[in-house]
């Protein structure tokens, strides 16, 4: 697939030699400078935003290589629900979701891909934790959750192992640099299962391993599980185990530093989860306009598609950005059930990502 | 490779030199900022501010049973009271480091923005406007208790829903988003009525009971709250249809991320507590349990026992167990405040935990 040849910046090559390495901090000066402009948090004023409408395009940072999430075609093309996430961003700004540069990262360096101002944006299956947004931690900020997962184990169906129990004394492939690996020694020292640990710099490595059987199990969020289950070549022959090792919010992320920005990603994810609610979808959205121009007392619906009052200008985007990003992706049903529900390979239910009236927690705030 | 090689990480010894690298990412925080208008790193000027008073400062309502009234001993008590002592135990490991300051519905955001509050926790619903760069450039907390905008009426008013209201007159506080909500009802099933306007909830209510009006606008708990305190609370009915949706959270200005990373994590450690079943009155044992298993690895970081998590914060190591210690998780903040515990009897519904069927879930402690 080589979807990460096709663009190899600068920064990300350099940073693999050791002697830079040393050197990151310095790196973070201009985005900490960029973080003192005095006027803090009065008008939008956003660093970030004026470089990506400089540049004409969104660089959304993504795994590239998670079916259902950010996955490389065969025509180069990307796809999936993370990918969408950025079309969305790139729609709410540009109104076009092609003007996107996607970026590979491995879960490595993804973190310092955003922190150097290598992406605008990190949409990478990712789980919010504390570590990682606190200031002190790596300083991100995180949008609301766009799908709320948890850790599982796939094995073999021939192997016969049921259960984290079976699991004892033996090699376990995962990721390094993740929080899957953290899960996965916490759930072991709990139950007092010894294992091996076998440790990839990337999913791909992580799951050719699998594959070719240095591991009896692999584990990684379950979502991510029957991804890759869909494209190997027998699906059926592996089975994901029962037990769910912990609780993942996965959630688009931007830095700290810029909080103008961040605003607008969130109220952006906000615009996929309020337009399912309202039953606004990628086909009836030029209809649903129509419809609130044409009619004065319809307040709510109006607002939300700026129609009146000011929500644009207030997050620093244009008037019509929710109409621009339902036409381009549709509302978040429509993205899950295209990208990993039931009109994709991998048929995950809805689950804890119903909408909320439904039992789940896909929850706007309100568009006031 | 990994930016964490330069920043604390999750695990002891996993990373060299954290330490020094923090010292070099501080120093290069105050050379930046050195006059103070900041944001990103571990630099918090509402933080240091804090410090520098020995006392947290918080914006509450004030004339809101069950979220912050006066009680008859002369201090401040509610659920938003408790998010205050949460924070204040939280920064100083002692809940009374604090002043509760009252402030009205059009003098909150002003009031945050100038500095006079730390923190804003007063039964303020998030929206986008507020949240906005450009609108009042808030940064929100997690909500801590999903509310919904209703009408109150008296009983023997005949009034059943929204459609009695034609023609009469409503009484709504200026500046809430229930002012906002109730026009655009009205205005979509194209209902003719008259707002009358107060800037005090007291001068609203009182002119509620005056018959100024024939109905009054708030949040449903604020409707519960408020006829609690009538001399015939029976005489009055809270109406069915919920006008809309309002996410009540604390709120801090955008301009301090560090500072609000600091909050949010303080009201998710409420949830994650009562996720846990950790309590006030078992919150030492689960510390004593903790420190003697070392196989217990997420509740000690939980606690603070390993890990920096506190420190990522700004805050000590252990800031959650003396926030436990302090107000207890949220389902104990919410029982005695305004659940069947309290005279507002609220169910808990959408404030009960995801697990349970509501929306209060925790991310991780990690």
């Amino acid at each position: 697939m080589g979807p990460s040849s096709s663009a190899q910046p600068l920064f990300r090559a350099a940073l693999r030699r050791a002697a830079l390495r040393r050197a990151a901090p310095l790196l973070l000066l201009p985005l900490l400078l960029a973080g003192c402009a005095p006027d803090g948090g009065g008008g939008v004023q956003s660093t970030k935003m004026a470089t990506i409408k400089a540049r004409g395009k969104l660089i959304c940072g993504v795994d590239g290589s998670l079916p259902g999430f950010s996955f490389v075609g065969p025509d180069g093309s990307y796809s999936g629900l993370d990918v969408d996430v950025c079309k969305a961003m790139a729609a709410a700004l540009f109104g076009d979701p092609g003007k996107v540069e996607y970026r590979n990262l491995n879960s490595s360096e993804r973190f310092a891909a955003l922190a150097s101002g290598e992406v605008d944006l990190l949409s990478r299956n990712t789980t919010m934790t504390l570590s990682r947004d606190a200031a002190g931690g790596n300083a991100l900020s995180f949008a609301p959750p766009t799908f709320y997962d948890g850790q599982g184990v796939m094995v073999p169906t021939a192997s016969g192992i049921k259960t984290l129990k079976d699991l004892a004394g033996k090699p376990i492939c995962v990721e390094s640099g993740t929080t899957t690996e953290l899960n996965l020694a916490d759930r072991m020292r709990e139950q007092n299962i010894p294992y091996t640990p076998l440790k990839f710099q990337t999913g791909d490595q992580t799951y050719a391993a699998y594959l070719e059987g240095r591991c009896v199990a692999v584990t990684s969020d379950r979502s991510q599980l029957a991804g890759k289950r869909s494209s190997f070549p027998k699906p059926d022959d592996h089975t994901l185990l029962p037990d769910v090792m912990s609780k993942e919010p996965l959630t688009p992320a931007t830095v700290n530093a810029d909080p103008v920005w961040a605003d607008a990603v969130r109220w952006t994810v906000n615009t996929l989860f309020q337009a399912e609610e309202l039953g606004i979808t990628k086909a009836n959205i030029a209809a649903k306009v129509a419809e609130a121009k044409a009619k004065a007392n319809q307040a709510d619906l109006r607002r939300f598609l700026g129609v009146e009052g000011e929500f644009g200008k207030q997050l620093g985007l244009p008037a019509d950005f929710v109409p621009k990003i339902i036409s381009a992706v549709g509302n978040y049903g429509e993205i899950f059930d295209r990208n990993v529900g039931p009109g994709s390979r991998l048929k995950l239910d809805r689950g804890a990502n119903k909408q909320w009236k439904e039992g789940g927690l896909i929850y706007s705030p309100p568009f006031r | 490779m990994r930016v964490s090689a330069w920043l604390p990480r999750l695990r002891r010894g996993s990373a060299p030199a954290p330490g020094l690298a923090l010292a070099l990412l501080a120093g290069l925080l105050l050379t930046a900022c050195a006059d103070g208008g900041g944001a990103g790193g571990l630099s918090s000027p509402v933080l240091a501010r804090i410090h520098a008073r020995g006392r947290l400062v918080c914006g509450i309502n004030g004339q809101l049973p069950g979220f912050s009234s006066l009680a008859s001993d002369g201090r401040y008590h509610g659920l938003d009271v408790e998010i205050c002592r949460a924070l204040a135990a939280a920064v100083f490991a002692d809940p009374s480091r604090l002043e509760l300051r009252p402030v009205t519905t059009t003098e909150r955001f002003a009031a945050l923005a100038s500095g006079d509050v730390d923190v804003l926790s007063r039964n303020t619903t998030v929206s986008l406007s507020r949240d906005a760069s450009a609108g009042n450039a808030l940064s929100f907390a997690p909500v801590v208790f999903h509310d919904g905008g209703a009408l109150m009426a008296p009983v023997a008013s005949g009034i059943h829903g929204v459609a009695d209201l034609a023609g009469k007159t409503v009484c709504v506080l200026s500046g809430t988003s229930n002012e906002t909500v109730l026009a655009d009802r009205m205005r979509l099933l194209g209902l003719p009525y008259t707002p009358l306007h107060f800037r005090g909830a007291d001068q609203t209510f009182d002119a509620y009971q005056a018959g100024r009006c024939a109905a009054v606008t708030s949040d449903r708990s604020g409707l519960a709250a408020r006829r609690s305190r009538f001399a015939d609370p029976g005489a009055h009915r809270i109406l069915p249809e919920l006008l809309s949706r309002e996410p009540l959270a604390p709120a801090t200005a955008q301009s301090d991320p560090a500072w609000a990373d600091a909050v949010r994590w303080v009201v998710y450690a409420l949830i994650e507590a009562e996720e846990r079943g950790i309590t006030q009155a078992n919150v030492k044992a689960t510390l004593a349990a903790a420190k003697a298993d070392p196989a217990r690895a997420e509740l000690r970081r939980f606690l603070g026992v390993e890990a920096e998590l506190g420190s990522q914060l700004g805050l000590a190591n252990d800031f959650v167990v003396q926030v436990l210690a302090a107000v207890g998780h949220y389902g104990e903040i919410f029982e005695r405040n305004v659940g069947m515990a309290s005279p507002l009897k609220i169910e808990r519904g959408a404030n009960r935990l995801f697990r349970d069927g509501g929306l209060m879930v925790s991310p991780p402690f990690r």
